[in-house]
């Protein structure tokens, strides 16, 4: 086991540097297109030049990639153009921000998602089951932006009991979260609630089940002891990779209520090119996805002795 | 001559009061307007405009308006007694805030105007009145401007406010290094140096005394004092780019009614109260408080509908029947002059061709655009960027759609069997850029012209505005068209993305800006507003109105036509 979270671990740095190394290039393969960046659309050829000499940008790729590397481990990421500040200032923060807005959305989407799963797939083909599935299927068929304005739509201008935008204008506040949080969880436990009432369904009809249910167990005990435990090996993956999707794949979101997370901060710098809020976050996406495969992959082998990896 | 001479033709409908009001030496061409007002060779509204900006005060300007016209205009209801303190919040993109001289952006301009001020003030009524500036007088000629400047104002590190800080940012904005749009606005200080870069004349700016400044130029232009409250004019402290960093973020030294408490580009701008007296009279608000909600405008209307704001930037016209819905909340319309215009760069093939350029033109249905496009919630352009309510604009004959003629156009331009062509768009003031773009394309077809739109970013537009072979290109509001044909069609001007040359059109809006009469002045730009109808180098297919909504709370509120926050009058009701 140590073995291969030491290989899992080796391969995850692996992947990190070859992904760095494609961001540099996309972001800062000409440097006169950061120059650009820099000083703006009305900088002349000369002022451009000056520039690229005065900040080392005449050296070799190479080069600079490794500079570059070495300060984003040491925490420097680099002045953000639009912000007029250092990256780490304002990406930290919104890295955090996100961090409640997945984090919240987490814990209610998994419950809500294993609970619904488990209590389709206990009676596969029951109205409770077909209920649950028509319900799961048709809130992941409705794209976030499309959600965030009907949820808008009653509760803010229909009914006016909740804030229309969650932007913490104000100090933090729980209130503003729930609009967001609905839209993540409406859109996101459907897929879960999908693959955990599929992994039930199949557990049920195993043999042992059907010998502990002929042996006369309670019919809850057959569930909570037997068939549970069993039915999360599947859905364990896919609620890892809602991990690595809370984190890049919130941008709708965000920009629809207005919240100041790392969603809101990649599109308004991929709007803008702020190419080193760009590599932050580039940097960040692929740590979280490349992390949570790992703890999946790991945790996976975990709970299933029966994958056994050489 | 004083005010007193001229008004002695009337003297007998003066009560005492009103003369009371006179006494400065004014401009010797007051007497003239004054006949013209009352032979209704112009209207009250030119009047008023004019004589303020000839150095007239505006309580003698509407006194005297009054007298000669026999009209007492209907006064406006009583308001209530303004209450001072509160906080207003306000949803608008918060952007850098660094050097006013070079403001691309008037949001950038709302926040710092609490901060820096100008020296004149163009009101919403379009009438520009005195503001750091007590008082001004043009020579006869319009070629020198001297401007009194008021005495006892304090920046907020405590420095007097004196000449030496209007001189400073003037020079600034003339030095070509800054980069500022205010070089082309100010055309009158500014000549062509060795290097083809326009910099500014000779003492073009010359301190009289510590609070009076002349201003010489090298032609007459009227619209000095309207021009000091375009919104790159803020007056910066002296040290502004020389003591200390031209960031305005970071040293917010102002002579405005707030201090900068916190900012934080792309959240929020927080303005506090000064303490201490206001120069501008009283200031009721306590805090104005602007917060980003990002670039969706529907955030922007939730944070209204759930109240988490008091006012919005503006609504788009595609939310205004629900803003229209909410019981609390009071819209705004201005009629204004802005607008957006389908602009050639007239140096990039193929609009380099002047007919490909008119027969793009001559395809468009000005009122189908509005209409469809803007739900009619405007008026028609004429391809020449001069709106109707500018004071300055000549009616000329009505443009017609014409497909006929673009075939032929094009079949003289070298393309018989039509021309694929593509505009930049960035919707950076909505979709409705989009819509429009459509619906010429779909007109431009009859005419063998396939329109491409290539749709980007709004920020993605702004770096290519000026460099797009054709773009699609929003302009705020501006209260003269002397002003937007200077800032945007004169050779070589920072603004100018047409890249358009034309001596003739230079030297005939050199003539219109130094024209005082109004209705010569009119048929002046007749000739410049033809010069660029016929170029074809902007088709423009409307002028829109803007929208503001506040909260019912939020009381003294009057859209500026160009969106620009003037908060003198308003106070929250409790």
């Amino acid at each position: 086991m140590l073995q291969l979270i030491l290989r899992r671990i080796g391969m995850m740095i692996l992947i990190m540097l070859v992904v760095a190394l494609l961001l540099f290039m996309i972001n800062e393969g000409d440097p006169r297109l950061i120059a650009r960046s820099v000083l703006g659309p009305y900088a002349q050829a000369d002022q451009l030049q000056l520039w690229i000499e005065q900040n080392g940008y005449d050296r070799s790729m190479f080069i600079r990639y490794f500079e570059w590397l070495g300060r984003v481990m040491t925490g420097d990421l680099g002045h953000s153009i639009i912000y007029k500040r250092p990256v780490a200032d304002i990406f930290w923060d919104r890295l955090g921000n996100t961090g409640i807005l997945a984090g919240v959305t987490f814990v209610i989407m998994v419950i809500v998602a294993l609970v619904l799963g488990v209590l389709a797939g206990m009676k596969e083909g029951s109205p409770q089951d077909r209920a649950i599935s028509v319900l799961s299927i048709a809130t992941t068929s409705v794209p976030e932006y499309a959600s965030a304005v009907i949820l808008a739509g009653i509760f803010v201008f229909w009914l006016g009991w909740l804030p229309g935008t969650s932007s913490m204008t104000s100090g933090f506040n729980i209130v503003e979260l729930i609009l967001p949080v609905m839209v993540l969880t409406l859109y996101g436990f459907g897929y879960i609630a999908r693959m955990t009432r599929a992994s039930m369904a199949e557990v049920m009809t195993t043999p042992y089940i059907r010998t502990a249910v002929l042996k006369g167990l309670p019919y809850r005990h057959i569930i909570m002891k037997h068939a549970l435990r069993n039915a999360l090996i599947a859905p364990f993956t896919v609620i890892m990779l809602q991990i690595n999707w809370l984190l890049s794949g919130v941008v709708v979101t965000e920009f629809a209520f207005g919240y100041k997370g790392f969603g809101a901060l990649l599109l308004e710098a991929a709007l803008r090119r702020d190419i080193f809020v760009i590599e932050a976050c580039g940097i960040a996406a692929v740590f979280v996805a490349v992390f949570t495969q790992t703890i999946g992959d790991l945790g996976y082998t975990y709970l299933n002795p029966r994958i056994r990896f050489k | 001559m004083s005010d007193k001479k001229i008004l002695g033709r009337d003297a007998r409908r003066y009560t005492l009061a009103t003369e009371r009001a006179y006494g400065a030496d004014t401009h010797s061409y007051l007497p003239e307007l004054c006949d013209q007002l009352k032979t209704k060779k112009i209207d009250r509204r030119d009047f008023l405009r004019q004589a303020a900006l000839l150095g007239m005060t505006t309580t003698t300007a509407y006194a005297m308006a009054n007298v000669l016209t026999g009209e007492t205009p209907i006064k406006e209801a009583m308001a209530a007694t303004p209450k001072a303190g509160g906080a207003l919040k306000v949803s608008m993109r918060v952007q850098e805030m660094t050097d006013p001289a070079s403001f691309d952006w008037v949001e950038k301009s709302n926040v710092a105007r609490f901060l820096v001020e100008h020296l004149t003030r163009t009101r919403a009524d379009n009438v520009t009145v005195p503001y750091l500036a007590k008082s001004w007088e043009a020579s006869d000629d319009l070629k020198t401007w001297v401007f009194h400047l008021k005495e006892g104002v304090k920046w907020s590190n405590g420095d007097d406010f004196t000449s030496a800080d209007v001189a400073h940012t003037v020079n600034r904005w003339l030095d070509p290094a800054t980069g500022s749009s205010n070089l082309g606005l100010f055309g009158a200080m500014v000549e062509e140096g060795a290097d083809g870069k326009k910099r500014g004349i000779a003492n073009a700016v010359e301190v009289v005394d510590s609070h009076t400044i002349k201003f010489n130029l090298k032609q007459a232009a009227l619209a000095m004092p309207e021009n000091f409250y375009n919104y790159p004019t803020a007056i910066v402290h002296k040290g502004f780019g020389g003591d200390y960093e031209a960031d305005l973020s970071k040293n917010p030294i102002g002579t405005g009614p707030c201090e900068l408490a916190d900012f934080s580009i792309g959240e929020r701008a927080i303005l506090k109260k000064r303490a201490g007296d206001y120069h501008d009279g009283a200031f009721h608000l306590d805090e104005i408080q602007y917060f980003d909600h990002g670039e969706d405008t529907n955030a922007w209307i939730a944070a209204l509908a759930s109240q988490q704001v008091d006012m919005v930037y503006r609504v788009p016209n595609d939310a205004i029947e629900t803003v229209k819905r909410l019981p609390f909340v009071d819209i705004h319309e201005a009629t204004t002059a802005q607008t957006a215009v389908m602009r050639f760069r007239v140096t990039e093939k193929p609009f380099d061709d002047p007919r490909v350029r008119q027969a793009i033109a001559a395809c468009m249905d000005h009122q189908e655009i509005l209409d469809k496009a803007f739900k009619g919630l405007g008026q028609v352009a004429e391809n020449h960027h001069v709106c109707p309510i500018h004071p300055d604009y000549a009616a000329l004959p009505p443009l017609k759609r014409d497909i006929a003629k673009a075939k032929k156009l094009l079949a003289d331009a070298g393309y018989p069997d039509g021309i694929t062509v593509e505009i930049a768009n960035g919707d950076t003031e909505g979709s409705w850029m989009t819509d429009a773009c459509a619906i010429f394309k779909s007109q431009a077809e009859a005419a063998g012209i396939t329109i491409n739109i290539n749709k980007m970013p709004a920020n993605q537009y702004w770096e290519v505005w000026d460099k797009a072979p054709w773009g699609y290109t929003a302009w705020t509001h501006r209260p003269l068209g002397t002003m937007v044909l200077g800032l945007a069609y004169r050779k070589g001007v920072p603004w100018n993305e047409a890249a358009y040359d034309n001596p003739k059109f230079d030297a005939a809006l050199d003539d219109a800006e130094g024209t005082l009469d109004v209705n010569e002045r009119k048929k002046k730009m007749a000739v410049c507003e033809k010069l660029i109808q016929d170029d074809a180098i902007i088709p423009q297919p409307f002028w829109r109105s803007v929208f503001k909504a506040t909260n019912k709370k939020v009381k003294g509120f009057k859209t500026h036509p160009t969106l620009y926050h003037q908060f003198q009058d308003v106070w929250l009701d409790s």
